[in-house]
């Protein structure tokens, strides 16, 4: 008799109020595989992983565990029944040490020394270098992606949810971590679940993929039977041409605007501590310029300043030829410099005020009286706004929360572009964006760029740099150390250039 | 004896008996903290717990029974506290600040209702050590239920910085979503460590009726809760520095009283407010936010 799957899900269904998450999903997770889950924002694989995990309790269908019916009322329980997963955003507590964080996730007297020897033990076992000392929230993405999948690992659990494990994570630590999974996977038996939307990973990661759209699977199939260019067809619903961010091909044509020799933007020895090193930059109209390193760099730090969080310690930003005062609010949007920030849930909407608030809240006086705001200007423009971008909400009075994260990030762009910058910065623009919302993206900043804007795109992608961009400069510790036209550009280079962080 | 050494040991003296009942509260008000609770209702713990201590100490005629009373009360305000704020989510600080005003009034109420007389603890002497210059007095001769200090002080750091509880607590406090996900009960930890919290503060509150004045009047603790939360900031959320902080309110309180007949005259409304004044410019001077609680004061529900 062939042994029991270790999960099996029957007919998974949930839905809140109108909206169908998940819709009579099937999955069979056998033991000793990596079994990739792809599909968009939304599709329904989170509502699926928070099901498992006992955070929310489905409608109706059945889990079984190693052939067993279960309830799994949470994330305690969940664990009980070997059930864990490495969360996309970490569930590490940053002022306390690695060892404190992996004793947390287990049960028990807090016994300092074993856990410590524990955390060395499995840290060597799995190849995860990591000092148990060390406080987590001094440590890189790639190390607290160790200390999260360490904590799991202690836990033992027959099954491993994996959600979006890379998307923090340079391309050597996602190698890295591939290479740890196979072997937790052949040597351990247990079963792995990776989540992602990027098909290059579900390729090579994985032994069996099934793909979800709109909460109903699409496609089951081994991985060897399979193609990218299928995956992406099955996710999407559609055919799609993202060019090297599905891997169909190598480099995006160059925009049409040649780059003209007026710098837009010119970043003069920017020193934040910590973050920025005498950064300098310029980027000229027309052209877009890729900023690539690995995660923890002093990306987030730049992005700070540049949307007027932070006031460096030393140096300037010139838009157009002139100085901005970045001690004042609002100056830089001012000098015409829009901004797509990384963490757009923090920096740059306010989830909860309408789809048409959020259009417009930065430029408010255009659409106000001497002292109040005439709402059907307001509406009448954010109509406009939301037309001209393609936004896709049930309301434009809908709070923008109801948004999927490719609308959400359409939101932030039209309103930065509604202002008519001269420079248009994006931070991690496609982060935690489906493909079909990528695609859409990435036209749009093609547009700006030959509409004259210079366009400057943080990443840690490195196919995004190479789709995207003119001109690449690479970030290490604060500083620039290396700039090439994206022609040039390939990943050995981009990683010699980056420190060898890449 | 010199009269500099006799002033100073009357200092000493009382600032030791006006600190002891601010440490108990900050030991519990320390673990709150933790938890991501900033909890104001600390001075109706301490209030409440004063006012049945004595009412007790009358009814069963044991002052011990009284202490024991104050720390079972100043536990029920606790979980009145956790249930409102961390199971309900009611606002923190209304929670806190309605409950001060409601055990004060009821309080002020029940102490005209009748007398409750005078009840004490008993004084203890360690023999030998009492006569030692200056500090003999001060540290050697005190009710008895100080001497629980030199036990609470490092049980509660035991239990946040080495137990599994404490571990959990705290990161409840530091980041309740990671917590959540880990799968440890946020909510749960917060009313315990506020459970927690009262007790203690229940039993500052008790020794300051039971222990050193012997009797209850209307808002006896007057403020001193908050000076408990001001000790706990002062000290950056650190055990050891709280209890500095205590001390240094304590001894200014006692300086407070010893002024007048140390033949100096100020203005005694105004000397009250000495120990606040001086808590805000402690808070103002050396307050670092380093180690301040991630999620101090916010609410944890799981999002849908």
């Amino acid at each position: 008799m062939a042994p029991e799957p270790a999960l099996r899900l029957r007919g998974i269904t949930k839905r809140y109020g109108a909206v169908v998450a998940c819709d009579g999903v099937d999955l069979t997770l056998e033991r000793g595989e990596i079994h990739g889950l792809l599909g968009e924002n939304g599709a329904g694989k989170s509502t699926l992983m928070r099901i498992l995990l006992g955070l929310e309790t489905q409608d109706s269908g059945a889990i079984d565990r190693d052939g067993r019916a279960v309830t799994i009322t949470g994330p305690r329980q969940a664990a009980a029944l070997g059930i864990s997963m490495v969360h996309q955003h970490f569930s590490l507590v940053d002022p306390l040490a690695v060892w404190e964080n992996v004793a947390l996730g287990q049960s028990g007297p807090v016994r300092r020394a074993a856990v410590r020897a524990g955390v060395r033990a499995a840290a060597e076992r799995y190849g995860l270098a990591i000092d148990p000392d060390a406080r987590v929230g001094s440590l890189s993405a790639g190390e607290r992606q160790r200390v999260e999948l360490l904590k799991c690992l202690r836990r033992d659990p027959a099954v491993l949810i994996m959600d979006e494990p890379t998307s923090v994570l340079t391309r050597a630590e996602s190698a890295e971590l591939f290479a740890v999974l196979r072997r937790v996977v052949a040597a351990e038996h247990r079963a792995v679940v990776l989540i992602s939307h990027k098909l290059a990973e579900i390729t090579t990661a994985t032994d069996r993929v099934t793909v979800i759209r709109a909460g109903r699977v699409v496609l089951r199939r081994a991985t060897a039977a399979t193609t990218e260019a299928e995956l992406a067809r099955e996710m999407v619903g559609r055919e799609v041409t993202l060019g090297a961010a599905v891997g169909v091909l190598p480099h995006a044509p160059a925009p049409a605007a040649p780059a003209s020799s007026q710098a837009a933007l010119r970043l003069r020895g920017l020193t934040t501590r910590p973050g920025l090193d005498d950064l300098c930059l310029t980027v000229h109209a027309g052209e877009i310029v890729g900023l690539y390193g690995a995660e923890g760099n002093g990306q987030k730090s730049l992005g700070d300043v540049l949307s007027g969080l932070t006031v460096p310690d030393a140096g300037t930003v010139e838009v157009a030829g002139a100085p901005v005062d970045l001690r004042r609010p609002g100056a830089l949007s001012a000098a015409g410099l829009g901004i797509v920030p990384e963490d757009r849930h923090h920096a740059g909407v306010v989830l909860d005020l309408s789809v048409a608030e959020n259009l417009v809240m930065t430029r408010l006086g255009d659409v106000s009286g001497r002292v109040f705001v005439d709402r059907r200007r307001l509406r009448r423009r954010a109509r406009a706004l939301a037309d001209e971008y393609g936004i896709t909400a049930p309301s434009l009075d809908s709070p923008l929360r109801t948004l999927s994260g490719g609308n959400q990030q359409r939101v932030v762009l039209a309103r930065e572009l509604s202002g008519r910058p001269r420079v248009l910065v994006a931070a991690q623009p496609s982060r935690g964006l489906d493909v079909g919302a990528v695609e859409d993206l990435y036209a749009r900043l093609r547009r700006c760029a030959s509409d004259g804007i210079a366009v400057l795109v943080i990443s840690t992608e490195l196919e995004e740099i190479l789709a995207l961009t003119t001109r690449v400069a690479t970030i290490f510790r604060g500083r620039i150390v290396g700039e090439l036209p994206t022609a040039q550009a390939d990943a050995e280079r981009l990683g010699l250039l980056t420190g060898g962080a890449a | 004896m010199s009269t500099v050494a006799a002033d100073l040991e009357t200092i000493l003296s009382s600032g030791i008996r006006l600190a002891a009942p601010l440490a108990f509260a900050a030991c519990g008000e320390y673990v709150a903290e933790r938890a991501g609770t900033l909890n104001v209702s600390v001075e109706a713990m301490m209030l409440g717990a004063a006012f049945g201590s004595i009412a007790v100490a009358g009814l069963t005629g044991s002052a011990t029974a009284g202490l024991l009373a104050g720390v079972l009360l100043g536990a029920l305000v606790g979980s009145v506290h956790g249930a409102l704020s961390h199971r309900w989510h009611v606002n923190t600080f209304v929670v806190g600040l309605v409950l001060n005003a409601l055990v004060l009034g009821l309080t002020s109420y029940l102490v005209t209702v009748g007398d409750l007389g005078r009840h004490q603890v008993a004084q203890v002497s360690v023999p030998g050590l009492r006569d030692l210059p200056v500090l003999g007095a001060p540290l050697f001769v005190e009710r008895w239920p100080v001497y629980l200090l030199l036990a609470l002080v490092p049980l509660t750091w035991w239990l946040v910085e080495r137990s599994r509880w404490g571990l959990e607590l705290r990161a409840a406090g530091e980041n309740p979503e990671a917590a959540d996900m880990t799968g440890i009960r946020v909510n749960l930890r917060r009313r315990q460590a506020l459970l927690w919290c009262g007790a203690l503060a229940g039993l500052g509150g008790a020794y300051l009726a039971v222990g050193e004045v012997g009797s209850f009047n209307q808002n006896m603790t007057a403020g001193r809760g908050y000076l408990v939360i001001a000790a706990v900031i002062f000290g950056g959320w650190r055990l050891g520095r709280t209890l500095v902080g205590c001390a240094v309110f304590g001894l200014a309180d006692a300086l407070r009283l010893a002024l007048p007949a140390l033949g100096h005259t100020v203005n005694s409304q105004l000397l009250i407010s000495a120990p606040y004044l001086l808590a805000l410019l402690a808070m103002l001077l050396f307050t670092t936010r380093q180690r301040r609680p991630g999620a101090l004061a916010q609410p944890f529900r799981r999002a849908s």
